[in-house]
């Protein structure tokens, strides 16, 4: 089933190379280097979190009380350690924006692909793309989480039925540029069905934009999760980043103790702004005129 | 002229599209996810009799394709269903909030296009230069930016610390006059604040490319050689058609101003449509929510036509091709 052996290798010999080549660049920028480490972190507390702190629950004694050698991060209303909060919001943030994108990619990968190869079905899908993402998403999630009640899967879900036309509509350009080539006429002319031509010969062209999509839908679906539970939303018997800051709002804590706000903002401003310097150092990495 | 016409028209049809969806795909999603909207009016302990005869008042108990059709029928008549909670028509209550999210929004809009140029413009002519680096460092943060996240800390600062600005409502109840006016701005200060910050890391990245982009073209280098100072250059030649890509990010970051509105309005009890919402969300109230969600989704649209005609008559390539 192979329509051309030298030039099958020839790719596979080139697409080596460069994956190395990208990488040996990507380690030399400290700035994508440094934010990967942070990510790493953060996967890490998020993984370990019980490790690190206990699960905040129930009511403590010292109420509001600023940041301290006993609590790092301060306490809340209730006398909660907020940096217990944050560590365990982590493990909760990360495991709904990871789970979001990752179906989100799924149905965004399958819609784009499928787009960019069947030009019959483009149009529709490319007019199904283009509705999705010219609606205000923020208040269709609201009313969607509303209406299923507020569970740490009706957040995943939400987030991923409104992040996939952004994976597919990447997808679907990268695709469209590979589609055309010779080497995919030829396997339609040797009787390649579409499937396999699809997994074989697009999928591995789209890869790059595939890794770039994980990084950055994950970091926006943390900030759809961060916004749907800080308006209220969010799973009522965990804690997330959005979570934190929802009690602050709903207790008026917020106009009092800068703690309670502060440490899960510069949690959620880490986690973004290294996913998106990860994502801008890869680019620069993968394209030799930036390298 | 004729192509114009055909431009807008397909412009038109596009937005009407866009709204048919939304609306379709509420009225799916209120009849099928399992938040029953008459237990949502009612004690969950009525009896079955009662339940029935309240499925009959709302029309529940007619076929899905009947219920559709009578709920586009009241849509274009303006009617989006009585509000649960308070007992006043959905249009009613989101009518009275809706000039406050124009004010609040628009006036975001303003403030990141007034600040946002300039800035793209500084960094653009000195690309790759210390300035430029830090304004990019800059732009791709803001990018990143939790909304309630800057809100708050605006709040605190501002509001709590300083006490310079008010923390909460939109105009001081008793001013008259022009007193009015000014605590009606004292007060949008902040939110307005936070909305900018989230949006001008878009549009400073956007024009300082545009603007790269454009000075690198023939013309640009005919201004030059004919001796036209670089201020002029950059300002009179150059900005006019680096401008145009920032008009369509307007209409692009319209969804996002939308969601960061709804955000900011809560933290501040700005009465507008997002603090509606917040609201409802508390007591459940889906007729507000989905009303909220379809009266956002119009202005957008309409939002979007207005920036995608004025764009076309800006550039005409764009009517023609």
């Amino acid at each position: 089933m192979n329509p051309s052996p030298a030039a099958e290798v020839a790719t596979a010999a080139d697409e080596l190379t460069s994956s190395s080549r990208t990488w040996r660049a990507f380690r030399r920028n400290p700035l994508g280097m440094g934010s990967a480490v942070l990510l790493l972190a953060l996967i890490l507390v998020a993984l370990a979190a019980p490790l690190i702190a206990e699960y905040p629950r129930g009511y403590g004694h010292e109420i509001l009380s600023p940041p301290s050698a006993a609590h790092w991060f301060g306490t809340d209303d209730v006398g909660q350690d907020v940096f217990a909060q944050v560590v365990w919001g982590t493990r909760i943030s990360m495991t709904i924006g990871l789970a979001a994108a990752l179906l989100a990619i799924v149905i965004g990968l399958l819609v784009g692909v499928l787009a960019a190869y069947f030009r019959a079905l483009d149009t529709l899908l490319g007019i199904v793309i283009d509705l999705f993402l010219s609606l205000p998403v923020l208040p269709l999630m609201i009313l969607i989480a509303a209406l299923a009640g507020p569970s740490v899967t009706t957040l995943v879900v939400v987030i991923a039925i409104f992040s996939w036309p952004e994976v597919a509509r990447l997808v679907r350009s990268a695709a469209m540029a590979i589609v055309p080539l010779p080497y995919v006429s030829a396997a339609k002319v040797i009787g390649g069905s579409p499937w396999w031509i699809m997994r074989r010969h697009v999928l591995p062209g789209v890869a790059p934009v595939v890794a770039i999509s994980v990084v950055l839908t994950t970091s926006r679906a943390v900030l759809s999760e961060a916004g749907l539970s800080f308006l209220g939303l969010g799973d009522p018997n965990t804690w997330s980043w959005g979570t934190i800051l929802h009690r602050a709002q709903q207790s008026g804590s917020l106009a009092t103790a800068w703690w309670s706000t502060l440490f899960p903002s510069l949690a959620i401003l880490l986690l973004v702004v290294a996913t998106t310097l990860v994502s801008v150092a890869y680019n620069d990495a993968r394209n030799p005129r930036t390298r | 002229m004729i192509a114009g016409l055909r431009f807008i028209g397909l412009r038109v049809l596009r937005g009407l599209l866009t709204i048919w969806f939304a609306v379709t795909v509420t009225f799916f999603l209120l009849r099928l996810l399992p938040g029953d909207p008459v237990l949502a009016v009612a004690d969950p302990t009525m009896t079955e009799a009662l339940r029935q005869k309240l499925l009959a008042d709302f029309g529940l108990d007619q076929p899905l394709s009947v219920q559709y059709v009578g709920y586009l029928g009241q849509l274009l008549q303006g009617n989006m269903g009585v509000s649960f909670r308070q007992s006043l028509p959905v249009t009613e209550v989101l009518m009275q909030r809706l000039p406050w999210t124009l004010i609040l929004t628009g006036a975001a809009i303003l403030v990141t296009v007034v600040l946002g140029v300039p800035l793209g413009v500084y960094a653009a002519t000195r690309a790759k230069g210390f300035a430029d680096r830090a304004i990019q460092i800059g732009g791709i943060t803001a990018q990143s930016l939790f909304v309630p996240s800057v809100g708050i800390l605006l709040l605190y600062v501002f509001g709590v610390v300083f006490g310079w600005f008010p923390i909460g409502g939109a105009v001081d109840p008793d001013a008259t006059g022009f007193a009015a006016t000014l605590s009606m701005l004292h007060h949008l200060v902040l939110p307005c604040l936070s909305l900018v910050f989230i949006q001008l890391g878009s549009y400073v990245l956007a024009m300082r490319s545009s603007l790269i982009e454009v000075l690198g073209e023939d013309y640009v280098a005919l201004a030059k050689a004919k001796g036209v100072s670089p201020r002029a250059v950059v300002w009179k030649h150059a900005l006019r058609n680096a401008l145009l890509p920032t008009t369509t990010l307007v209409g692009l970051q319209l969804g996002t101003l939308v969601g960061g509105a709804v955000l900011t309005e809560t933290i501040y009890a700005y009465p507008g449509i997002g603090r509606a919402v917040y609201e409802s969300v508390g007591q459940l109230d889906f007729p507000v929510l989905q009303g909220a969600f379809v009266l956002l989704a119009v202005a957008v649209v309409v939002a979007n036509l207005i920036t995608d005609i004025v764009y076309g008559l800006l550039d005409p390539r764009v009517r023609t091709s």
